[in-house]
């Protein structure tokens, strides 16, 4: 899933502590949204809804529609700012590689969204189904449910997951910079 | 005639995330800017301002090294409990309020006219204070490269949906009547923006 370059959404950016946009970006964002609001009701119907997220994003037909019902949440058709906001939060996190920050740091938010059932615990069909969001491996998910050896995962079990991830991409870039400095000093002494 | 999106982009970057943060610096910062303008470089000119009077880090914004200021930082604590909340917290106001201006602050002019005779300093106290109210209003608004990117951008995801409406629900429906209506409204006021500056 990447944003298409020079669009729009390509030129706000995620307050990298809090993996949230700033109060101007949001104002910025609100006038968008409201560019969009045809007719005039704060929300985006699903014609309107797909063709921004197609217009900005690479995402098929399929993908967009599991989007909009993921944060349809009271399945009205339609989708306000506050949605809106957190898809464009997503979308940015992505975009900026801070997903397993913004998992971490928004987790009831994302359980809650992944929960499409309302059971509080997700299945790993449901993970599978949104893993392109979050860019999660396939073979992680695979861990995931092997480690809790469940079917289902509830939200404490959702929060240790994202602490794990943080904390593998925290030591895989320190690995690739310590990898990065390494062959640049055996540079310097050519 | 309209801008085309094109207009606004900068140049590309081999590395994304450093050049295109430093990218949507010069944009939101310098967009509307003309350098022959100002007799003071950018970071003394925004260095004293601060919407909630809090000395602000001007290096954290009007610096031109690839990337945020902070990057340094969250290179080595970037898992974020390991920073403090206290260092977040006060963090936070830094990061929301670096780019506002301090405005309708006179204890800085005054400082200033202390300094040098009455008849310079009164003429570099207005220039001050026309750059203060310059910079307040630069702070408070989308640089126009961008709302019009955004405009441009709305008209084409909103043509889109109405070519969706009428293979849809027909061109008789009155949300796509609706939707026509509206295009053809910002249309039109595109046009009168684009005659006033002409």
């Amino acid at each position: 899933m990447k944003l298409k370059e020079g669009s729009f959404l390509w030129y706000l950016y995620l307050d990298k502590a809090y993996c949230l946009l700033s109060v101007r970006n949001v104002k910025v964002l609100l006038e968008y949204f409201h560019l969009l609001d045809v007719h005039g009701k704060n929300t985006l119907n699903d014609v309107l809804f797909y063709h921004f997220l197609h217009h900005v994003t690479d995402l098929k037909k399929r993908q967009i529609e599991i989007v909009f019902d993921m944060l349809d949440w009271n399945a009205m058709g339609e989708i306000g700012f506050e949605q809106f906001y957190v898809l464009v939060c997503i979308l940015l996190a992505h975009e900026n590689h801070l997903e397993k920050q913004f998992m971490y740091r928004h987790s009831r938010l994302i359980f809650d969204l992944l929960d499409v059932d309302g059971e509080q615990r997700i299945r790993q069909a449901t993970f599978q189904m949104y893993r392109f969001l979050f860019n999660i491996d396939t073979q992680e998910l695979k861990e995931l449910f092997h480690d809790f050896d469940v079917s289902r995962i509830n939200y404490k079990e959702f929060k240790l997951y994202t602490i794990v991830s943080v904390d593998k991409f925290q030591k895989k870039q320190k690995a690739e910079r310590e990898r990065q400095n390494l062959s640049s000093s055996k540079l310097h002494i050519k | 005639m309209e801008e085309k999106p094109s207009k606004v982009l900068p140049e590309s970057s081999d590395h994304p995330g450093s050049g295109k943060a430093n990218d949507i610096r010069d944009l939101w910062t310098t967009a509307t800017l003309s350098e022959s303008q100002l007799n003071l470089p950018l970071s003394k000119v925004c260095e004293n301002f601060d919407e909630e009077g809090i000395c602000v880090d001007r290096t954290q914004w009007y610096t031109h090294h690839g990337g945020w200021e902070d990057d340094e930082e969250d290179e080595g604590n970037s898992y974020p409990e390991e920073l403090d909340e206290q260092t977040l917290l006060e963090q936070e106001p830094h990061q929301g309020s670096s780019t506002e201006p301090r405005v309708g602050e006179k204890g800085d002019d005054s400082n200033i006219k202390a300094e040098k005779p009455s008849s310079m300093s009164s003429v570099e106290g207005s220039v001050h204070a026309a750059h203060l109210a310059y910079w307040a209003e630069q702070h408070n608004r989308l640089p126009l490269p961008l709302k019009e990117l955004m405009k441009n951008e709305a008209l084409e995801i909103l043509n889109k949906a109405l070519r969706s409406y009428r293979s849809g629900i027909g061109k008789e429906h009155f949300l796509t009547k609706e939707l026509q209506r509206y295009i053809d409204g910002i249309k039109k006021r595109q046009d009168t923006g684009q005659n006033i500056r002409n």
